[in-house]
């Protein structure tokens, strides 16, 4: 039960898993609730073109892939105040642009080799570097979701009334994209691009399931998010199985089993407009 | 490559038909996940050696199965129901590859796609996609359309509503899977979602919407195919850029001005003749009097320049430090295969591809798989349909590297005698090098005891090597030949044991691979992970790896200093 406590290995890893699970199962709900998981599981292909520039630069990584994915979150909120074109139409749009751009910037021989294996990281694995990242990543996104709680909320739930009370949706539109963009590029560099979708969307999916309220809802997931992470990892030590995709499978196990208790749930209903305002 | 049109204007047909649905219903994140989401499918496929299309074809049906079960009788949170079957279908395809079959060779060329390496089977399938798109458009388009501007429209029964919503979602898995070939996965939506989003800019009736989508795929397509040529891309990544940029110009026509539709139509296709007009440009091709040869890998690259020396002029297709498993072909390649005499491979399964490259530039160039050629075989890991008999790795062993440079040589003078001279000196000369190499290599090795010659590394790409030199390899940290695989803790923590059993100091990333893992284990044990190898392929120009020669050098002197603990290294000249 505790032998995989004593490798030091592992004990990175769970550190690293479970600092980002904090900061996935809270945006998550967000991420959930605005219906964005599409950026969520796209937008990490965005850096691309920023990873081959900075390389080229000579400049830190992480100065090329967060303008990258910061200009994507921008044009894909701007892209969605089109007539006709939902933001998941523009995440379409911006994520295969760019996608592509780095593709064909990759080809200069200037290019460094191997680049595309950068965005890829592996959770056995993380570096002091990822550990560092993760942690300031949580302070960050605790004290942005902390003080944008009220707006994110109102826009959420009731976009016309959000108008009225002077607060633009493209505003927290703009703004949780960028959160997500920097989660996706602290998380995809520790967990890999496979992880970052399960644990941005599949704990607050599952405690969505579970609760109809905001703040017991990001509690929930957050706590599904550690688990399930935790029961990956042990997985992985004792049956041997990949990393990463262990604690992928978990959290989608953590999710079905939030079905049929949601379903049994007295007063069942989804977190919506009015529940929202519970505060 | 009129194949590669061929296949565009086909999928033109149900790529902007179904984007048209895709946008108004929605649909945008579905399309992109059930291309992805073939993966398990393709692994399954490869492992028990059935066709890859099929097998990427299920899986979309069960996938789509899967969100009608999953996200049935709700409208809000759709989206996180596509996000977590994907991730299940993902995990199972990760976990199938690394811990069943320990094999994906042939997994990345579908998520990367090439419209270069298509055959009649895609293209069979392409049309296939295209009929039933417009037959079911025909039958059922207007009831879709009722149903996508008011989804409790009173008419249709909950069955019949169902069942149409199935239909619409097959039939995109149907089409997106006759698309992974062409561009891959991960640009799918640039031929179903985004041509389909310019002209929404401006459509205001389905009918003319869905017609003007269709047309704008083939003008991209088109487009993207030709200046890939003319600038030697990619294809599947110039067509994304090519999307991507009309349709920021739409949206910026459509934001900027209140110009009249007509216009902007006008000026659109005025802009895409121009282009179509600037490609009718001949493309001319020099003969120079050289024998053309085209070379698979960096090191039979480099093999086949020093033999021919100045007779012979190589297209060497792999560039350093890329993995061959991953590789998208470009058009010169083809090219250059069109206008080869001779196509030296490695053989093994590890460049397969290279078959179908010079098939489709309609060449009947002789394919040398020097692979058949060489002495030294070891077994193959992989398992599955054909992969490797062998270990595709041989070129670590200098004996084989002597045979496979017999055999260029031999295989030049056939194809040009009357430099038969000038090939056979050269081949004499670098044979001698080959052998001073191997004398090198083997001098050094031994001023390490044998008790302390372990290798540890990132990939199983050194059998050979230690084969040759008497060398231990007790470990791999991704146990697999591919670099699909992803290690378990378990294996991690096997293996941390295993080193630290049998006193190992020095774990070995290789260069073209992500090594942080290696240095996790390198962090517990104590042991170094400074040192790093040339694996699949030769390093770029300025590095020491840059020939075989020095690959070889630098491999040895850096397996001399993890053994010796940094003590003394092996100091070849190459």
């Amino acid at each position: 039960m505790f032998e995989p406590l004593q490798e030091p290995f592992m004990q990175r890893a769970i550190a690293e898993m479970t600092l980002l699970a904090i900061a996935g199962g809270a945006l998550g709900c967000w991420v959930v609730l605005y219906e964005v998981s599409y950026a969520a599981e796209s937008l990490a292909h965005s850096i691309f073109p920023g990873l081959v520039l900075a390389a080229i630069a000579g400049i830190p990584l992480l100065l090329g892939a967060t303008p990258a994915i910061v200009l994507a979150a921008l044009a894909i909120a701007l892209a969605a105040r089109l007539p006709g074109v939902s933001r998941d139409v523009g995440v379409a749009v911006v994520v295969t642009t760019m996608f592509g751009l780095g593709v064909l910037l990759a080809l200069s021989p200037q290019s460094p080799p191997g680049i595309e294996t950068l965005l890829f990281g592996d959770i056995l694995g993380p570096s002091d570097g990822d550990l560092i990242s993760a942690a300031a990543l949580v302070v960050l996104l605790g004290v942005a979701l902390f003080l944008l709680h009220g707006r994110l909320l109102a826009t959420g739930f009731d976009r016309g009334g959000a108008r009225a009370l002077g607060l633009s949706p493209a505003f927290a539109d703009a703004a949780l994209l960028i959160l997500l963009a920097a989660g996706i590029v602290v998380a995809v560099q520790g967990l890999g691009n496979l992880l970052v979708v399960a644990v941005f969307v599949g704990p607050a999916a599952a405690a969505r399931n579970l609760t109809d309220r905001i703040g017991p809802m990001i509690a929930v997931a957050v706590a599904i998010a550690v688990l399930s992470g935790l029961a990956g990892l042990y997985l992985s030590y004792y049956v041997g199985t990949a990393g990463g995709a262990s604690v992928a499978l978990a959290i989608v196990v953590a999710y079905l089993l939030s079905l049929p208790l949601g379903l049994i749930r007295p007063n069942r209903g989804r977190l919506n407009l009015a529940a929202g305002y519970d505060h | 490559m009129q194949r590669g049109l061929l296949e565009v204007l086909i999928l033109a047909v149900p790529a902007g038909l179904l984007g048209t649905w895709i946008v108004l219903r929605g649909l945008a994140f579905f399309s992109h996940a059930v291309g992805t989401a073939a993966f398990p499918g393709l692994v399954l496929a490869d492992g028990l050696g059935f066709a890859a299309p099929l097998g990427a074809f299920a899986a979309a049906i069960l996938f789509t199965a899967g969100n009608a079960a999953l996200g049935r009788g709700r409208e809000e949170g759709r989206d996180s129901v596509v996000a977590l079957v994907l991730v299940g279908c993902l995990a199972a395809g990760v976990i199938l590859a690394s811990d069943v079959f320990g094999s994906g060779a042939n997994v990345e060329t579908l998520l990367f796609g090439s419209l270069l390496l298509i055959d009649g089977s895609d293209i069979v399938l392409a049309a296939i996609a295209a009929v039933a798109t417009l037959v079911a458009s025909g039958l059922v388009g207007g009831r879709w359309l009722a149903h996508g501007f008011d989804p409790g429209a009173g008419q249709v029964s909950r069955w019949e509503r169902r069942l149409l919503d199935a239909l619409l979602l097959g039939l995109i898995a149907l089409a997106t899977t006759a698309t992974l070939s062409v561009v891959g996965a991960l640009l799918v939506s640039s031929l179903f979602v985004v041509p389909a989003a310019t002209v929404r800019l401006f459509a205001k009736r389905m009918a003319s919407w869905q017609l003007a989508s269709v047309l704008l795929v083939a003008a991209e397509g088109t487009v993207g195919l030709w200046l890939s040529v003319k600038t030697d891309a990619p294809p599947g990544a110039t067509i994304a850029c090519v999307a991507g940029a009309i349709f920021a110009l739409a949206a910026l026509a459509r934001a900027l001005s209140r110009v009249p539709r007509g216009a902007v139509a006008v000026a659109a296709a005025a802009v895409v003749l121009a282009l179509l007009a600037a490609g009718c440009g001949s493309s001319g091709s020099g003969s120079d009097g050289k024998l053309d040869v085209v070379a698979t890998t960096t090191q039979i690259g480099d093999w086949v320049r020093e033999v021919g020396g100045g007779a012979v002029s190589v297209d060497q297709v792999l560039q350093p430090n890329t993995d061959p498993h991953e590789y998208e072909p470009r058009p010169s390649d083809v090219e250059a295969a069109a206008s080869a005499k001779l196509v030296f491979a490695n053989g093994d399964n590890l460049d397969s591809w290279i078959g179908q490259i010079v098939s489709d530039g309609g060449s009947d160039a002789e394919i040398v798989d020097l692979g058949a050629a060489v002495p030294e075989r070891l077994p193959g890991e992989s398992s599955g349909a054909e992969a490797s008999k062998h270990d595709p790795h041989w070129w670590h062993d200098p004996r084989n590297a002597e045979a496979a440079v017999r055999e260029i040589a031999r295989k030049l003078a056939a194809a040009d005698p009357s430099k038969k001279r000038l090939f056979e000196r050269n081949g004499a000369a670098y044979l001698a090098k080959l052998r001073t190499l191997d004398a090198g290599i083997a001098g050094c090795i031994d001023t390490i005891p044998v008790s302390q010659r372990k290798l540890v590394t990132d990939h199983d790409a050194f059998g050979y090597f230690a084969n040759r030199y008497g060398i231990d390899v007790i470990g791999a940290v991704i146990p697999s030949q591919t670099t699909q695989a992803q290690p378990s803790a378990k294996d991690v923590s096997e293996l941390i044991g295993l080193i630290e059993r049998e006193g190992v100091k020095a774990v070995f990333p290789e260069s073209s691979l992500s090594a942080k893992v290696a240095d996790a284990i390198a962090r517990q044990t104590g042991a170094s992970a400074d040192y790093t190898l040339y694996g699949d392929t030769l390093g770029p120009a300025d590095s020491d790896g840059a020939t075989y020669l020095g690959m070889e050098a630098a491999n040895a002197d850096a397996m001399v200093r993890g053994f010796s603990d940094g003590r003394h290294g092996c100091h070849l000249k190459p």
